[in-house]
C-alpha cells in the first residue's frame, strides 16, 4: 500500500507553533505551505468534495476526548474518542463523514501532544473506571502515521496507565512505525474488514483484505492485542459465502486467542448521507437493500435482515474460536437476543462486558 | 446603481427578416400563443419587440420572441420594432429581456434554466449565484445551479412535464444521469398518471434500486406486465393507478418487510378481535412495543370491550410476526 499523496498543507494561524506540526513540516519538506485563517468558511462544493489531498494544521480548542455519539434507543459500546483529526485520505462511499463533516481537507489536530496531560489527568481522576479510548471515529488511525508520527507519543502514553486502553482502528497496512515501537501494553490494532468484494467496490484507496489481516498477523507476532470490527455489513446476493472468504482468512493469519473483540455493524445511515454519496459515487448500489427507519432516524436494514446477517458472522466466527469478544454496534436489546443469543440489555451493560473483556486481556 | 438609458431606432421590419428560431436571448419555453394571438389582433402590439441587427442584414431578437411568433402565425407582414446600436453589449441585451419578462410574467423552471445558461456565457458561477438567483426565485447556490443548468440538456417532452410542474425538478435532475431510454420511460410513467411529487420522488429511488438490485434496465421495471396491467385497466381512476403500482412497486423493493406486514394481518385477522379493537405494530417492526387502539363512545362500551379482550384466547400468541418469515 502506498503513502497518501498531500498536495498542499493548509496552515491554520495559530498552530504554526504547535509541537505536531512542527514535526509535520519536518516530515514534509517540500510540500507547500498555504497560510489560513481558522475561522475561513468552506465553500460547500469544497466541503462534499472533501479535498483529501490537503493536510490542514489546526490548532483544535474544542475536547480532545469524548464520548463516542451513541443513541439511548440502541446499546452503545461506551467508547471514548480522542479526536485527533477529521477526515481521512482514504475514500469509502459509505462514510459517514460525507454528510458530517462541515469542513473539507485532512484536519490534523496539532496541539494533541501538548493537551495529553489535561487527557491523562481525566484519566486519572477515575481509577476505577476502563476508558476504552479510541482513535478511529473521525479519521483512520494509521493512516496519516507516518506524516504525524501519532503513534510516538499515544503509544507510551497511553502504555503507562491502568485504568484505559487505546484502540488504533485502521483500514490501511501501514503497521512499520507501531511495529518499531517498544510499547504493548494496553494498546489494541484494530482491522476493519469487509468482503472482499465490499472493500474493491466501496472502500477506496484502502489495503486489501489479505493485505490488512496479514498486517494484523504482524502486529500480533510483534506482540500487540487484535482487534476487529466487521462494519459496516452490507448485505447482498451472496453475501454471506464472501464474509465466509473473510473469516477463513483471519483462521489463516491470526491467532484468534489474543483478539479482545470482534464487533459487528450493519450498514446505517442518516437520510442526507444517501445524497453526498449517490453524488460521490453515482450508481452505487449500497442502497440496495432493504432499508427501513431506525429509532434513531437512521436508516438500517429491516430487522430481520439484521439479525440474520449477524447470527451466520457470528456463528461462523464462534466455530473459529468460542471466546472472541463478539458484540453488536448500535442494535437494540431484541435483536442482540435474536442474533447472538444474549444480550448486556443496555449500554451500561456492554461497557462491563468489554470492560470485562480489557481485564482477561490485559489483566 | 448608474442609470444608463440606451438609444434605440423605431423600425418598420419584414416578419421574414427576423430569425424567429430560438436565439442567445430567447428565455421562452413551452408557452401558449394563443391569448397573445388573440390581444394582438384585438388591441395590436402594445409594445414593439426589441431586435439586433446581424451581419447578414437580418435581425435576431433580443425581447419580444412571443409576440413575433403570434405575428407570423397571424399573418401580419411586417411591425414596428425597436433596433438596438450594433454594438449594443449581448450581455446587457440578455439582461434587458431578462426585465422585459420578470416584469409581465412567471418564468417556469425550464425558462429560469435557460436564463442561467445564457449568463454562464458571460458572468462567473459566483455572480450569478450571487445576483441573479434570487431575482428568479431560486435558493442561491451552486448546487441548485447546476441542477437548472443541466435541464437544457433533457429532451423537449421531459422538459415540457418540469415546465408544466408535472416532473418535480428533483427527479428532473435525478433522471439526467439515467440513459434516455430510461429517462423518457420515467418521464411517461410519471405524467400519464397523477402523482405528487413526494410520491415521485419515492417511486423513482425504488425503480432505480430495483433495476440497481436485478442488474435491469429502468425501462424494463416499468414495463412489467403487472404495471401495465394496471396502466391498461379501465375501471381504475388514476389516483388508484398511482396507488396500485405504488403498492407493487413497495413489494418488490421490499419483500421481507411486506412479507412480515402480511404475516402480522394474518395473525391479527387469527386472533379475531372484537370489533373496533386494532393492534398497531411498531413502525417498521423497528421497535419492540405494539399499540392497542379502542374505539368507544361510552365508558360502559370500553368496559365491556376490555371484558371481552381480556378474555379473548390466543393473546399471548402475539409475538414478533417477522420471526416466521423468509428474509434475505
Amino acid at each position: 500500500m502506498k503513502q497518501f499523496k498531500i498536495r498542499r498543507i493548509l496552515l491554520e494561524r495559530g498552530a504554526e507553533k504547535d509541537s505536531l506540526a512542527q514535526k509535520i513540516f519536518k516530515k514534509l519538506p517540500n510540500i507547500p505551505i498555504e497560510n489560513v485563517e481558522p475561522d475561513e468558511l468552506a465553500l460547500i462544493e469544497d466541503i462534499e468534495e472533501m479535498d483529501k489531498e490537503s493536510l490542514r494544521i489546526i490548532h483544535f480548542n474544542g475536547e480532545f476526548l469524548k464520548s463516542c455519539p451513541g443513541t439511548r434507543r440502541y446499546i452503545c459500546c461506551g467508547y471514548k474518542i480522542l479526536n485527533i483529526g477529521i477526515n481521512c485520505p482514504m475514500d469509502c462511499s459509505y462514510c459517514f463523514l460525507q454528510s458530517y463533516v462541515n469542513q473539507p481537507s485532512l484536519r490534523i489536530f496539532t496541539n494533541l501532544e501538548d493537551r495529553l496531560n489535561s487527557i491523562g489527568e481525566v484519566i486519572d481522576s477515575f481509577p476505577d473506571s476502563i476508558f476504552r479510548i479510541g482513535t478511529g471515529e473521525f479519521t483512520d488511525s494509521l493512516s496519516l502515521d507516518y506524516v504525524t508520527g501519532w503513534t510516538d507519543f499515544l503509544l507510551p502514553f497511553f502504555s503507562n496507565r491502568k485504568n484505559c486502553i487505546l484502540e488504533l482502528k485502521t483500514k490501511t497496512s501501514f503497521i512499520k512505525d507501531l511495529i518499531k515501537s517498544s510499547h504493548r501494553e494496553r494498546i489494541v490494532v484494530a482491522w476493519s474488514l469487509n468482503t472482499p468484494r465490499i472493500i474493491a467496490n466501496q472502500e477506496h484507496k484502502t489495503a486489501s483484505l489479505k493485505n490488512r489481516i496479514i498486517a494484523a498477523g504482524e502486529c500480533q507476532k510483534a506482540g500487540f492485542v487484535l482487534a476487529f470490527h466487521f462494519d459496516p455489513i452490507i448485505s447482498y446476493q451472496g453475501c454471506a459465502d464472501e464474509y465466509e472468504e473473510t473469516v477463513q482468512l483471519l483462521e489463516r493469519y491470526i491467532n484468534p486467542e489474543s483478539i479482545i473483540w470482534i464487533s459487528l455493524g450493519s450498514f446505517r445511515y442518516m437520510p442526507n448521507l444517501k445524497w453526498a454519496i449517490m453524488k460521490r459515487f453515482p450508481g452505487t448500489n449500497i442502497f440496495n437493500g432493504e432499508f427501513v427507519p431506525g429509532l434513531d432516524g437512521k436508516f438500517r436494514y429491516f430487522k430481520p435482515i439484521r439479525v440474520e446477517m449477524y447470527a451466520k458472522l457470528s456463528e461462523r466466527l464462534k466455530k473459529w474460536y468460542d471466546d472472541l469478544g463478539i458484540y453488536l454496534c448500535m442494535e437494540s436489546d431484541d435483536v442482540w437476543r435474536q442474533s447472538l443469543g444474549w444480550s448486556p440489555k443496555n449500554s451500561a451493560g456492554l461497557s462491563l462486558y468489554l470492560d470485562s473483556r480489557v481485564k482477561v486481556i490485559f489483566g | 446603481m448608474e442609470k444608463k438609458a440606451f438609444k434605440s431606432t423605431p423600425l418598420q421590419v419584414e416578419i421574414s427578416d427576423i430569425d424567429l428560431s430560438p436565439g442567445p436571448f430567447c428565455m421562452s419555453f413551452n408557452f401558449d400563443l394563443e391569448p397573445l394571438k388573440d390581444s394582438i389582433d384585438r388591441f395590436g402590439v402594445l409594445n414593439p419587440p426589441y431586435l439586433l441587427k446581424k451581419s447578414d442584414n437580418n435581425f435576431i431578437v433580443v425581447a419580444g420572441y412571443r409576440r413575433l411568433l403570434a405575428l407570423r402565425e397571424l399573418g401580419w407582414q411586417d411591425t414596428v420594432c425597436q433596433v438596438l446600436p450594433d454594438n449594443f453589449p449581448p450581455l446587457k441585451a440578455l439582461l434587458l429581456n431578462l426585465n422585459d419578462n420578470l416584469l409581465h410574467r412567471k418564468l417556469n423552471n425550464i425558462e429560469k434554466g435557460m436564463v442561467l445558461k445564457r449568463l454562464t456565457s458571460f458572468l462567473n458561477t459566483e455572480e450569478i449565484v450571487a445576483n441573479f438567483m434570487p431575482i428568479l426565485d431560486i435558493p442561491a447556490n451552486r448546487q441548485t445551479l447546476e441542477l437548472f443548468l443541466g435541464l437544457e440538456e433533457l429532451e423537449d417532452t421531459v422538459k415540457v412535464s418540469v415546465a408544466m410542474e408535472r416532473l418535480s425538478l428533483r427527479i428532473a435532475g435525478l433522471i439526467r444521469s439515467i440513459g434516455k431510454d430510461d429517462r423518457l420511460k420515467i418521464n411517461d410513467l410519471f405524467t400519464s398518471l397523477k402523482w405528487s411529487f413526494n410520491q415521485q420522488w419515492e417511486t423513482i429511488q425504488w425503480i432505480i434500486e430495483i433495476a440497481s438490485r436485478e442488474g435491469r434496465p429502468i425501462k424494463e421495471i416499468v414495463d412489467e406486465r403487472q404495471i401495465i396491467e394496471v396502466l391498461n385497466n379501465n375501471r381504475m381512476n388514476k389516483p388508484q393507478k398511482v396507488k396500485a403500482i405504488v403498492k407493487i412497486l413497495k413489494a418488490r423493493r421490499f419483500p421481507s418487510l411486506l412479507e412480515t406486514e402480511k404475516l402480522f394481518k394474518i395473525g391479527i385477522f387469527n386472533l379475531s378481535l372484537p370489533s373496533g379493537i386494532k393492534i398497531i405494530p411498531p413502525p417498521f417492526f423497528e421497535g419492540i412495543d405494539y399499540k392497542l387502539e379502542i374505539v368507544f363512545t361510552k365508558g360502559k362500551e370500553l368496559k365491556e370491550k376490555l371484558t371481552e379482550l381480556s378474555n379473548l384466547s390466543g393473546l399471548e400468541k402475539i409475538t414478533d410476526f417477522w420471526k416466521g418469515a423468509e428474509h434475505g
